[in-house]
């Protein structure tokens, strides 16, 4: 449905993005996972074309969508895509959402814009949408304000709104790192069902490795702007190759196994300005050697996933 | 091992005045929390949102004045300390705070930050100041060359190592940490959390750990409260043991295993943390629970282990 | 090491300093040049001056611009020029010492009010408005009526009227930083209050209050030359640039030089100040912090 094939982005002259490659079908979850920096969002920020807003623009690869190639598309032509096929899902519901106006119209105007609904044809989706993820008493809910609810209602509204003009494909990016556990497990349950329900392909980013095992089918590990790992997501945790997605597993806290001690990674993720030559991960690598600071690894392939590592051999299965 | 620290009915009421077009409201942040944290163990204390976990934190530390209870640090009644007992006290009980971005003075270097400690408590290190700083630097895994740097050149697990530091400068026995990696990244968080491990057994130290994150709190604690609008509603007396509150099971049901071969079908539980304002009598709980009866909504159960480990239930699992 | 090696090590010493880098730019560097030549003027006056400022000559009365009275000279004959350098003194150090008693009281007052809040607060910054709602001639005219005309008179009115502006700006940045979690942790440690005051809570929220007094100091010029004209500041012999134009005003048409001089003195002076403390905003990169005081 959608892919994506080595997409690389650039602001003036530092290029946050490159080699960027995935693709996702329908009735599919695709998890982009990485640090802060990884340039997870700035991905999803391409794929939808907004990028112009903050003054980047992609220098390299192809976005396709259905058939057609999203990088050559007039900013009209992504307008009507943007919110009608592709739905987005933002991190922070509170700035999604226009506080001085009811739910109902905000919902409304999607299936409006899109769809060229009337007024009340509109309002019959909406409700019908709010019901489908289940809010009781859709009615009641649309004539009430953003600061009226709270915050996993509005992040059930914020995916109304992605939903409203029927897209084929969802970006969610990291939906529910604001809210509390409880409510996460809610909205992940919710997206698990839309996607199953209407045969949605989710492009689901996140900086959690749980909520990739828990709720993916493919995944992609990003690292300082680059795609290191991707694959079936019980190969990459079965079976990790990349150094970094390795360490990245054993990073992650697991309660009821208390044999494995939780081993960090050393230094710190770098930032755009400071991205390291040839390997980006080669500072913080443990297998690293004289190559991995000069030559940029290409992907080894195998089976269905591929590592951009140097050392990619099949490494021991280290996560339990 | 005797109690490092005793906490008893410890409670905590906000209130808000009212005005011509508003009502006064009030708040229990933490409501009457009790329990034993004995020396060289670890507790966490576990809870969504607005449960009073950070409030109780500070409240033991006397940072917020606590509305009722008592508080014994070593044998000492903290809430009978003058002010500046209080001040001598506090070299023995030191807290990490969640967001090391704003926990260091930005006008500061290291190592004015990390000396800062006993210049306040008018300390003289036994060595000279500016190798006491490179060794405590070096103690939480700093370059100590990093010693004239200043917060904004360092990055975010750096500074919470400089936190580390400084709580650590007048070596206390109990350390509260604040959710000290909630605002890092994982791979640094882990980093962090293997650095308090190991100080713990280098130096003995006692650690009161409050987070969100159950699958943390299991990996680093011995024991664990669950907190739920103010009120400890389980204690946990080892991570391993099993969820008798609802509310427990709840949260152990929401926090997802790192593998896809442990993918389990999640029946959420519907509705969220109500607002903690003008609370309805009963159970906190019992809007959301499946277990709930009439005797939930009339009477608010107690903390009992009567079947078993302390749980605040009237149904318990 | 040299002199000139150390002056050059001060001057790079000075550039990186914030206060430095605010003459980094072209707007920058004239004002804050006419800034500093003005305030050499003033120290220097009884040298620069070519005449005495209080020497009469009423033969030469209202003489135009020319040799050798440059500016001319007024009713009594009295050299312009030398009066004006003379009048800088009176302008800048009455509106100086009138702010750094204001910055003065008014940093206490806030920080305190921030710093203790309750009942304390309250009460400060009730009195702070209300003197803040008073206008500057009013509160003058108090000052006249109790100590009498003079210098002094203004100097305490210039720094009432700007108290409240000193003290809501300090209590408004120290309220910010006390939510700071540095604070908390230094709390924690066990720091008594004056601690936290003099060693993270005042140093931090310095840099906008010494801003606000830096464009203080141009308002004060101003002040006290209208206090001047009406005859409540400096008493004559003294040269104030109020007092001058005040003067001026009868022989407007014989001789306007009288008048024009003090007065493009005042304008210029104001308008340097205001455009270098403009570049000092930037430079310290304070303009969010200047807003809500």
């Amino acid at each position: 449905m959608l892919s994506v094939r080595d997409l690389g982005v650039a602001f003036g002259a530092v290029q946050p993005l490159s080699g960027v490659s995935f693709a996702v079908g329908k009735g599919e979850t695709l998890g982009i996972v990485g640090e802060s920096g990884s340039g997870k969002s700035l991905t999803a920020m391409s794929v939808m074309g907004l990028l112009p807003l903050s003054g980047g623009r992609i220098t390299g690869g192809k976005v396709e969508f259905d058939g057609q190639d999203l990088t050559k598309l007039s900013e009209r032509a992504y307008r009507k895509l943007r919110g009608g096929r592709i739905g987005l899902i933002t991190q922070n519901p509170m700035t999604s959402l226009d506080p001085l106006k009811k739910i109902g119209p905000q919902v409304d105007d999607v299936a409006k814009l899109h769809m060229g609904l009337s007024e009340q044809a509109a309002r019959a989706r909406t409700e019908e949408i709010l019901g489908t993820l289940r809010i009781p008493e859709p009615a009641l809910i649309c004539e009430r304000y953003p600061h009226q609810m709270s915050g996993g209602m509005k992040q059930r509204i914020v995916i109304a709104m992605a939903l409203a003009a029927d897209p084929d494909v969802l970006i969610a990016d990291e939906p529910t790192t604001a809210l509390d556990v409880t409510v996460q497990a809610q909205i992940i349950r919710l997206l698990d069902d839309l996607v199953k329900e209407r045969d949605l392909a989710l492009v689901l980013i996140t900086h959690d490795m749980s909520v990739v095992a828990q709720t993916c089918d493919k995944v992609v590990v990003m690292y300082a702007g680059r795609a290191v790992e991707h694959g079936p997501v019980e190969t990459i945790f079965d079976r990790p190759r990349h150094p970094y997605t390795q360490a990245l597993i054993a990073c992650i806290p697991r309660g009821l196994d208390e044999a494995t001690r939780l081993t960090g990674i050393e230094g710190t993720v770098p930032t755009v300005v400071n991205y390291p030559s040839g390997c980006p991960f080669h500072p913080r690598c443990p297998r690293a050697e004289a190559i991995c600071a000069t030559d940029p690894p290409g992907f080894s392939v195998e089976g269905d996933s591929a590592a951009a590592c140097h050392f990619a051999e099949v490494a021991d299965a280290q996560p339990a | 091992m005797p109690n490092l620290l005793e906490v008893r009915d410890l409670s905590k009421r906000f209130t808000s005045a009212g005005g011509p077009f508003r009502k006064a409201r009030s708040m229990h942040a933490v409501n009457g929390v009790s329990f034993d944290l004995p020396e060289g163990r670890v507790i966490g204390v576990v809870g969504e949102s607005g449960c009073g976990k950070s409030t109780l934190a500070r409240l033991i530390l006397r940072l917020i004045e606590p509305s009722g209870g008592a508080v014994n640090f070593d044998g000492d009644n903290l809430l009978a300390k003058s002010p500046s007992q209080m001040r001598k006290l506090r070299a023995r009980m030191q807290m990490v705070f969640q967001d090391p971005y704003s926990a260091i003075d930005p006008r500061y270097t290291l190592t004015r930050a990390v000396s800062e400690p006993f210049e306040v408590q008018n300390v003289t290190p036994k060595k000279p100041m500016a190798e006491e700083v490179a060794d405590l630097l070096e103690m939480v895994g700093l370059n100590p060359g990093l010693a004239a740097s200043y917060p904004h050149q360092i990055s975010g697990g750096q500074k919470q190592r400089v936190g580390i530091a400084r709580a650590l400068a007048l070596r206390p026995s109990l350390l509260v940490l604040d959710e000290p990696t909630a605002s890092l990244d994982v791979s640094v968080q882990a980093q962090i959390i293997g650095l308090l491990e190991d100080l713990r057994t280098d130096l003995g130290l006692t650690y009161l750990f409050i987070s969100h994150d159950l699958s943390l709190v299991k990996y680093f604690c011995d024991e664990i409260l669950v907190m739920y609008l103010g009120r400890v509603v389980e204690a946990l007396p080892e991570t391993a043991a099993p969820a008798r509150h609802p509310y427990t099971r709840t949260l152990m049901e929401s926090t997802f295993e790192p593998d896809p071969k442990k993918r389990r079908l999640i029946a959420p539980l519907e509705g969220e943390v109500p607002s903690p304002f003008d609370l309805p009598p009963g159970c906190a709980f019992a809007d959301r629970c499946p277990n709930a009866s009439a005797l939930c909504r009339t009477e608010t159960p107690v903390l009992s282990t009567e079947t078993g480990h302390a749980v605040a239930c009237h149904h318990p699992i | 090491m040299n002199v000139s090696q150390m002056a050059i090590r001060s001057l790079d010493a000075f550039a990186r300093m914030s206060i430095g880098r605010a003459f980094a730019s072209g707007v920058g560097m004239v004002a804050g040049g006419f800034l500093i030549l003005l305030v050499l003027v003033a120290i220097f006056a009884p040298w620069i001056a070519p005449f005495d400022y209080a020497a009469q000559n009423l033969m030469n009365a209202n003489a135009a611009p020319g040799w050798p009275h440059l500016l001319g000279t007024d009713e009594f004959g009295r050299d312009v020029l030398s009066r004006v350098i003379h009048g800088a003194r009176t302008s800048l150090s009455v509106s100086a010492t009138a702010i750094a008693i204001s910055m003065a009281a008014g940093m206490t007052l806030g920080a305190a009010a921030g710093y203790f809040g309750g009942f304390f607060e309250r009460a400060v910054m009730t009195v702070v408005d209300l003197t803040w709602s008073f206008p500057d001639i009013l509160i003058a005219l108090i000052f006249v009526a109790i100590i009498g005309p003079g210098l002094t008179s203004t100097t305490f009115a210039i720094a009432i009227a700007y108290l409240a502006q000193f003290t809501r700006l300090t209590r408004a940045q120290i309220v910010r930083l006390k939510r700071e979690t540095f604070i908390e942790a230094t709390i924690n440690l066990g720091a008594k209050p004056s601690h936290i005051l003099l060693k993270h809570l005042m140093p931090n929220a310095i840099a906008p209050v010494i801003v606000v007094g830096m464009l203080a100091i141009g308002d004060g010029i101003v002040l006290e030359a209208t206090l001047g004209f009406f005859g409540l500041g400096a008493q004559p012999p003294t040269p104030s640039w109020g007092a001058m134009m005040s003067s001026g005003t009868a022989q407007l048409f014989l001789s306007p030089w009288v008048i024009i001089f003090p007065g493009v003195a005042v304008a210029v002076t104001v308008i340097a100040v205001n455009l270098f403390g403009d570049e000092l905003i930037r430079a310290l990169d304070i303009r969010d912090r200047l807003r809500g005081a």
